[in-house]
């Protein structure tokens, strides 16, 4: 009887023992240390909000008139990407790279404020966005090519700081205009001989543009008298500016949302249709750019779509575009092909970083049916090696392990390929499809991030670093 | 010379002579043995941060789970950016908190708004699993102010450290206890 009693106290206890357990089990909530991860976590309080609401911004309200303007010249690098929207120089100057050691042929130099903000030339006047961080204002300056004094500037107060650089955009330039986009996306038409301002637009006011990271890096283009940007508003995703009084002549409107890029409108001709192709955070797109359907969508694709765009499209032959950027991203070639009485988009082939060319920060070279680029950092083996690749897709070479660059720009002329690293260092190879063949190389610059595009007029070379521009006479020799 | 001086050792003698070099070559021996042992005890494994290829292994194979690697932070060399490679995910399509937009499996880094436009980037350490992530982001298109380091606070110092025999970059080495850690940046100082 007591080995009964005994054995159902031994099963009460194990069972009660086992509800105990399983009750204890049940209580403990396995989420608990769990947190949610929400947007604005890292800004409860919408102080970034409260910060946006600025001041309206004056824009062409400075003016200084520094020296007598030169006698014009001929000769242009009139935007970004030169005067053929290629970054090869047309100039039929014999360029002599026989420096002594080490000597930089430089023809004068001078300080600018933090940035990437680069050069672009027109009848002898060198015009570049630099921000002024005394006077705290974005300032329009234009300088004399031959000898680097500055002629006048135009500008307005902004307060803005410093990420990454400042100013990052190049004018566009025509004879009678000059039209800018500065960091914080304000747009600025002056007259190109006088600087007398004509008209300024503030997209992130009047069209609600989100101002990219690292602020704007998109270069206006100026075609047949209008100012075409891309806004990437809230209504707005390109549009065309009349110069002459500011007032928009089309406009291509953004059902999807697009946001503004640090990528530039390219334009190219499709079956004898010419277009701008752009490029921004959310996908691509092809804008008729004459007759009655200026402004319309001629084609579009959602499937080239990073969040950061740094390279613009390269416009290669027969209707082929490569897209690429950075931050592992890769690239993208699309062909665009004749439908009906449109166009569509015909996706021929997506790399990513180590599968083929890409470039993360400057647009790549369309030169001998070839492309060129330095690779970014998540290339595997080719990291920051300058390569060569057909438009297939293939590699043909790289400038090997020993030749390594960075961020920097590239531009062809006299039939060579002028790569500068981020150091400030400028080395010069032949362009060639056969091969990485160097030919001179000297340090033209002290500073870092020297990641500002060349410019090349009459064989006066614009580079420049993160503070500092140098004019280099390319046509010098030095016995 | 005297006859003392010119006798020859007898077998006793030569035997404790013996005995007395014996016992001083084990004295001598036993000494530098501790001496090995105590330089060896004076230091401590560490990660190379220039060699490391962000492999994931101080992850899965170090003897503590979660491992004893943790990222640590050289604020001196951050870019403090808004679209940071080491928090978000390179397909992020908005730059901000969301769980779908941040790079680590564990939220271990907490981003705060500083001022337009800035935000700061710092490691929870309880949360990191040491998986480098963001490093190899961090470092691919940012600074690399993001980096690994074993932290000595929670490290058993294994003779045979089973992440150091994983190491595909050889990565690990051993430094001193006083100076434990490999730090990036001008100062040379990094906060977890």
């Amino acid at each position: 009887m007591k080995e009964r009693i005994a054995a159902i106290l031994v099963s009460l206890a194990a069972a009660g023992a086992a509800v105990y357990a399983i009750s204890w089990w049940l209580a403990q909530d396995p989420s608990r240390q769990l947190g949610q991860r929400v947007p604005y976590m890292d800004d409860p309080d919408g102080r970034k909000a409260i910060a946006a609401q600025q001041d309206v911004t004056k824009i062409g309200s400075i003016f200084e008139q520094i020296n007598p303007a030169p006698t014009r010249t001929s000769s242009s690098w009139p935007r970004f990407k030169g005067a053929s929207y290629d970054n090869i120089s047309a100039g039929s100057v014999t360029l002599s790279f026989d420096w002594k050691e080490g000597e930089a042929p430089i023809a004068w130099s001078l300080d600018l404020g933090e940035g990437h903000a680069a050069a672009a030339v027109h009848m002898g006047r060198v015009f570049i966005m630099d921000y002024d961080e005394e006077k705290k204002a974005d300032m329009l300056r234009c300088f004399n090519l031959y000898d680097g004094k500055e002629i006048w500037r135009r500008g307005y107060n902004l307060s803005i700081k410093r990420n990454h650089g400042m100013s990052r955009t190049i004018p566009a330039i025509t004879d009678r205009y000059v039209v800018t986009i500065g960091p914080k996306c304000h747009v600025m038409c002056v007259d190109t001989d006088t600087g007398d301002f004509r008209w300024g637009i503030d997209m992130v006011a009047e069209y609600g543009t989100k101002v990219p990271g690292w602020y704007a890096g998109q270069c206006p283009l100026i075609d047949d008298g209008l100012a075409i940007l891309a806004p990437g508003g809230s209504n707005t995703l390109v549009m065309a500016v009349d110069c002459e009084i500011g007032k928009v002549v089309w406009s291509t409107p953004n059902p999807g949302g697009w946001q503004m890029s640090h990528a530039s409108i390219m334009p190219m001709t499709v079956a004898g249709t010419r277009m701008y192709v752009y490029t921004a955070v959310g996908g691509a797109v092809g804008i008729a750019a004459e007759g009655e359907s200026r402004g319309k969508i001629l084609w579009k694709t959602t499937e080239w779509a990073p969040s950061v765009i740094a390279p613009s499209p390269v416009i290669l032959d027969d209707g082929k575009i490569l897209f690429t950027a950075g931050y592992a991203a890769g690239s993208m070639m699309i062909k665009i092909v004749t439908s009906g009485s449109g166009f569509d988009v015909e996706p021929l082939y997506t790399k990513n970083p180590k599968e083929g060319l890409c470039s993360e920060q400057q647009s790549p070279l369309y030169y001998k049916k070839c492309l060129f680029s330095v690779m970014p950092k998540d290339a595997g083996p080719l990291r920051k090696q300058f390569v060569c690749y057909d438009a297939d897709g293939e590699l043909v070479w790289a400038s090997g392990k020993e030749h390594r660059f960075g961020l920097g720009p590239y531009i062809v002329a006299d039939d060579k390929i002028l790569i500068l690293d981020d150091d400030g260092v400028l080395t010069v190879i032949k362009a060639s499809t056969r091969g990485y063949e160097q030919l001179a190389q000297v340090r033209i610059l002290e500073g870092h991030d020297s990641w500002g595009p060349l410019a090349l007029v009459n064989g006066m070379l614009l580079a420049r670093d993160s503070k500092r521009m140098v004019c280099l006479d390319l046509t010098r020799r030095d016995e | 010379m005297s006859e003392a001086n010119t006798k020859k050792p007898s077998r006793r003698d030569f035997n404790r002579g013996l005995m007395r070099g014996a016992g001083l070559l084990a004295i001598v021996g036993v000494t530098a043995g501790m001496g090995r042992r105590m330089r060896k005890d004076n230091t401590v494994w560490q990660l190379d941060p220039d060699k490391c290829v962000q492999c994931g292994r101080c992850a899965t194979e170090c003897v503590l789970n979660p491992s004893a690697v943790k990222c640590v932070h050289a604020y001196d060399i951050c870019g403090y950016c808004d679209l940071c490679a080491g928090y978000h995910q390179p397909s992020a399509k908005v730059t901000d908190t969301a769980a779908e937009n941040q790079l680590c499996p564990t939220a271990a880094i907490k981003r705060t708004y500083i001022e337009d436009p800035y935000y700061e980037y710092a490691i929870e350490e309880s949360l990191c699993v040491g998986c480098g992530k963001c490093v190899k982001g961090c470092g691919a298109f940012g600074n690399g102010s993001l980096f690994l380091q074993v932290r000595h606070d929670r490290c058993v110092n294994c003779n045979d450290c089973s992440i150091a025999r994983a190491c595909p970059a050889n990565a690990f080495r051993r430094v001193s206890a006083e100076q434990p850690y490999i730090l990036k940046g001008q100062s040379g100082e990094a906060r977890a």
